[in-house]
């Protein structure tokens, strides 16, 4: 495959269709990143470790920074900004902010989609299915503990 | 008991929480002025090699290239923050696998990373040494034969090869302290180099705009990195201007400045902005990790449990340079003889180069590796002369009054208190099932000092504007800002505004870091708070023709004093459409007389086939002062302990002949949401402080304690000493192998 060679990736992202020209080697975070700006979803390992870039596509969680734009091509994505702004705030993004569920928050929009996922998957998840689901996701400054309660405390805003 | 304030020790909602949440927050990797181009250095493949020649001509022939440089090219510019020691491109000779000999800005990052494989080196390989006792010996090469001429530099008299720092501090006399002992133990602990696994990069973007150098980086202490910038570039600090960005975690490794002479040379090159952000292999490679520590530890001992001497020798593997540390050397040597009452004590503490990746700042740096060595010491003599680990601490610990092993005498001592209180919270003496073991870890670190500035304008329409110049790293400054603000003030936090400005704002301000946040900003804060009052109380005098000292301010209001009548500041200054502002500054840098103690008990069971550690629980007592805001305090105390867990437990940057080889967060292992105990906080409430409302640090003062507990509970639990770190069931297993031998 020749690097130099552009081609157009279309994707819906967030509801909206959206369009871009990337190299074959162009990964799928840096293409939300740079070419669509969308600069919510973070890089940090770069070899889909550490969860920072955490995406949905096609309704699956994955970490965009090991897949290549051009696979992505067609599909359906959403990121942080599409989980819920200032005005109308999801409640796993309330529960973080009124649980300390982050301090520098650069790995928060990936916890946030990893944990939007696991609510929609297990709506009132045990300790051990929170971290089970979240391993996937490093924080460097919490030791985690405030991100386990802002998950249980969402869980508990969903039910009632 | 009722709190005197209204929002002070409220756990107020981060100021920046609802963009950190939407995705919305701005870091350093977030900017792109148009026309942003790709910055990437190359890094050396060898430990210590002469550079013979360097040929860039395919790489500049590239398409997509725009600048292609190398040490020619930056007018030999050297960096460092209190030692200038590092150029800025290796010229002739590289020190360290992973040192920046080249750069190249390109269209994206593919393009650099092929044009950097274009550059073609010839090097001649030089003997190199990697072990910091091997580097003093006198047959070890020698690193920097120019080392007086470094700006920064202080060279110690008839110093080894290759030290550049020796401490030495003699009190009592040592040698009768150890014949006055009825047992002598002498440990050696080894302390590996670990990352401080901040999860942004090290990133930079910089815009030659005309007569401004416009930089963003992740600087923590943008004032210090404007200084190493400008000096390294040789261009006036005053042209150069760091705007206010968000900071992806620190941990004390984000004030380096590393890339930024590069990309200075790279956007002046290119005229384009340059960005460069390390990808995470760089990182480990060659960032600015905590240091490799050796010590060596002897102690007098009698069989009563009375401490006569302790000897140390602390030697910090500095690595190939000096420059990343903030004040030119680590210190810890002085933590190292621990918080104990011994009447003789001799230490020798060394900073030494070898041609590994050089260690920068983190999180209470020297700290965590003074306190397992002292810590672990503590219960080996305890071994030796028959006595259970917390009695023999109750025994030895500084009292109020006394002096340290190194003769600090210190005020509000609260080290039993702290202790006791974290032996009753995790049942120290209840029964333990079979290999299942307790231990304790104890260290103290007073709040840092610095300088710093607020400034607080009221507005006509009842707003409030903070205006800082810090750079936050997540520790929850600007929401300390905004708690003060409110209290100060008496209004509603959601009417506090808070204003970064870049570093033009003042002269200097010392940033975050050294656990100084709170005891800085809050004086500087409320100070402010203070001035702008007295200002709007003048304002009302002349507007309103009312004697100024019958005039108070009350919330909304001033408030004539004498006759009761009132008026909204928000409508006095309406009439006028001026503004009242204040001015907060504080510069002190004095250690306190006081400090705070933290001790920690871990409980672990060990698996006496393969060696494995379970952490099973974790406690942790702090002697602490007023707290601003719980949520974010505990915050801190969550994440220190954890990093401790990770220091203790797994994370080692490994260095085989002078490479990294973990070189990806898959091979570097930091603790996930699965490796956290179940944990128990206990906080111990403190006379003393600093600031308007009498604080104490907690930034750093969690992470110490910990690794020694982890190590003193699986002794505890399965008989076997580890003495170097991580505590892994490879290190275990080895020592059940050789105990049963």
């Amino acid at each position: 495959m020749n690097a130099d060679v552009s081609q157009p990736v279309r994707l819906r992202v967030n509801g909206e269709q959206r369009e871009a020209q990337a190299p074959s080697t162009r990964t799928l975070v840096d293409l939300l990143r740079y070419d669509l700006g969308l600069t919510g979803t973070k890089e940090a390992c770069g070899v889909g470790v550490c969860g920072a870039c955490t995406i949905m596509l096609d309704g699956r969680m994955v970490a965009s920074c090991i897949v290549l734009a051009v696979q992505a091509d067609g599909a359906e994505i959403k990121t942080i900004e599409g989980i819920g702004d200032a005005e109308h705030l999801d409640p796993v993004q309330e529960s973080f902010i009124r649980n300390g569920g982050f301090q520098c928050g650069i790995c928060t929009p990936g916890q946030i989609v990893a944990a939007r996922a696991l609510l929609d998957e297990i709506p009132s998840p045990t300790e051990d299915q929170i971290k089970e689901w979240m391993m996937g996701n490093l924080c460097r400054c919490t030791g985690y503990y405030q991100i386990i309660d802002s998950i249980k405390d969402a869980a508990g805003q969903a039910k009632a | 008991m009722v709190s005197q304030y209204q929002v002070i020790g409220n756990s107020a909602p981060r100021v920046e929480g609802i963009d950190k949440v939407t995705g919305k927050a701005l870091y350093t990797a977030d900017f792109s002025p148009p026309g942003t181009i790709w910055g990437k250095a190359l890094h050396s493949p060898y430990a210590h090699a002469r550079i013979l020649s360097i040929d860039t001509t395919a790489a500049k022939a590239l398409p997509g290239v725009h600048a292609v440089i190398t040490g020619r090219d930056v007018a030999g510019g050297m960096y460092g923050r209190a030692i200038k020691d590092i150029p800025v491109l290796a010229l002739d000779r590289v020190r360290f696998f992973g040192e920046r000999i080249a750069a190249v800005a390109a269209d994206d990052e593919d393009i650099a990373q092929r044009a950097l494989d274009l550059i073609e080196i010839e090097y001649e390989e030089l003997p190199a040494v990697f072990d910091p006792l091997e580097a003093l010996e006198p047959s070890a090469p020698v690193l920097h034969d120019g080392a007086s001429a470094y700006q920064g530099m202080k060279l110690p008299e008839g110093a080894p090869p290759n030290a550049y720092s020796v401490i030495k501090v003699d009190r009592g006399d040592i040698e009768a302290g150890f014949a006055e002992a009825d047992v002598i133990v002498e440990n050696t602990y080894h302390l590996p180099r670990v990352h401080q696994v901040y999860l942004e990069p090290q990133s930079v973007l910089i815009w030659l705009d005309g007569e401004r150098v416009q930089v963003w980086t992740c600087s923590k202490a943008p004032y210090n990195t404007r200084e190493a910038l400008a000096t390294a570039a040789q261009i006036p600090e005053e042209s150069v201007v760091f705007n206010p960005t968000l900071i992806g975690g620190d941990f004390g490794g984000k004030a380096t400045p590393s890339d930024l002479p590069i990309c200075y040379f790279l956007a002046r090159a290119s005229g384009r902005p340059v960005r460069m952000i390390l990808d995470y292999t760089e990182e480990l490679m060659a960032a600015n990790p905590r240091h490799e520590v050796v010590v060596q530890l002897k102690s007098g001992v009698k069989h009563d449990g009375t401490l006569t001497a302790r000897q140390v020798r602390f030697l910090v593997n500095s690595g190939a340079y000096a420059g990343y540390k903030p004040a030119g050397i680590i210190r810890g040597s002085n933590q190292a003889a621990g918080p104990y009452k011994i009447a003789n004590t001799r230490l020798e503490g060394i900073n030494v180069y070898t041609n590994t990746v050089p260690g920068g700042h983190m999180r209470a740096p020297g700290e965590p590796q003074a306190f397992f060595a002292v810590e672990c010491h503590t219960d080996e003599v305890a071994k030796a002369i028959g006595m259970d680990p917390l009695q023999f601490r109750l025994l030895t610990l500084v009292e109020e009054g006394e002096e340290t092993a190194f003769g600090e005498v210190l005020q509000d001592v609260l080290a039993k208190q702290t202790l006791m209180a974290a032996a009753e919270a995790a049942g120290y003496y209840s029964p333990k099932a079979p290999n299942v073991g307790r231990g304790i870890g104890i260290g103290d670190r007073p709040p840092g000092g610095g300088q710093g500035t607020a400034d607080v304008t009221l507005r006509p329409d009842g707003t409030v504007l903070l205006t800082t110049g810090v750079f936050e790293q997540g520790s929850g400054t600007y929401t300390t800002f905004r708690q003060v603000i409110s209290e100060e003030l008496q209004i509603d936090p959601e009417r506090v505004e808070i204003e970064v400005q870049n570093t033009d704002y003042v002269k200097m301000d010392s940033g975050l870091g050294g656990s100084r946040g709170t005891r800085i900003y809050t004086t500087a804060a409320y100070d402010a708070a203070q001035a702008a009052k007295t200002e709007l109380i003048g304002l009302a005098s002349r507007q309103l023709e009312w004697p100024e000292d019958k005039i108070a301010y009350a919330g909304d209001e001033v408030r004539r004093t004498d006759t009761g009548e009132s008026v909204r500041w928000a409508d006095l200054l309406a009439r006028s459409g001026d503004t009242v502002s204040g001015r907060g500054h504080i510069q002190d840098s004095a250690r306190p007389h006081f400090t705070s103690f933290t001790a920690q008990i871990a409980e672990v069971s060990v698996d006496p086939e393969t060696g494995e550690v379970k952490l099973l629980s974790f406690t942790t007592a702090h002697d602490v002062g007023k707290i601003i805001n719980p949520i974010s305090h505990q915050g801190q105390i969550n994440g220190g302990v954890m990093q401790g867990i990770g220091y203790a437990l797994m994370e080692e940057l490994r260095v085989e002949d002078g490479r990294v080889t973990t070189l990806s967060l898959g091979d570097y292992k930091v603790p996930t949401i699965r490796d956290i105990p179940p944990m128990k906080t206990v906080l111990v409430q403190s006379e003393s402080g600093v600031g308007p409302y009498q604080i104490k640090g907690i930034g750093e003062t969690p992470i110490g304690p910990v690794a020694p507990a982890i190590a003193n509970a699986v002794a505890d639990a399965i008989g076997v000493r580890v003495r170097d770190l991580p505590v892994t069931a490879e290190k275990v297993f080895q020592a059940l192998k050789e105990a049963k031998a």
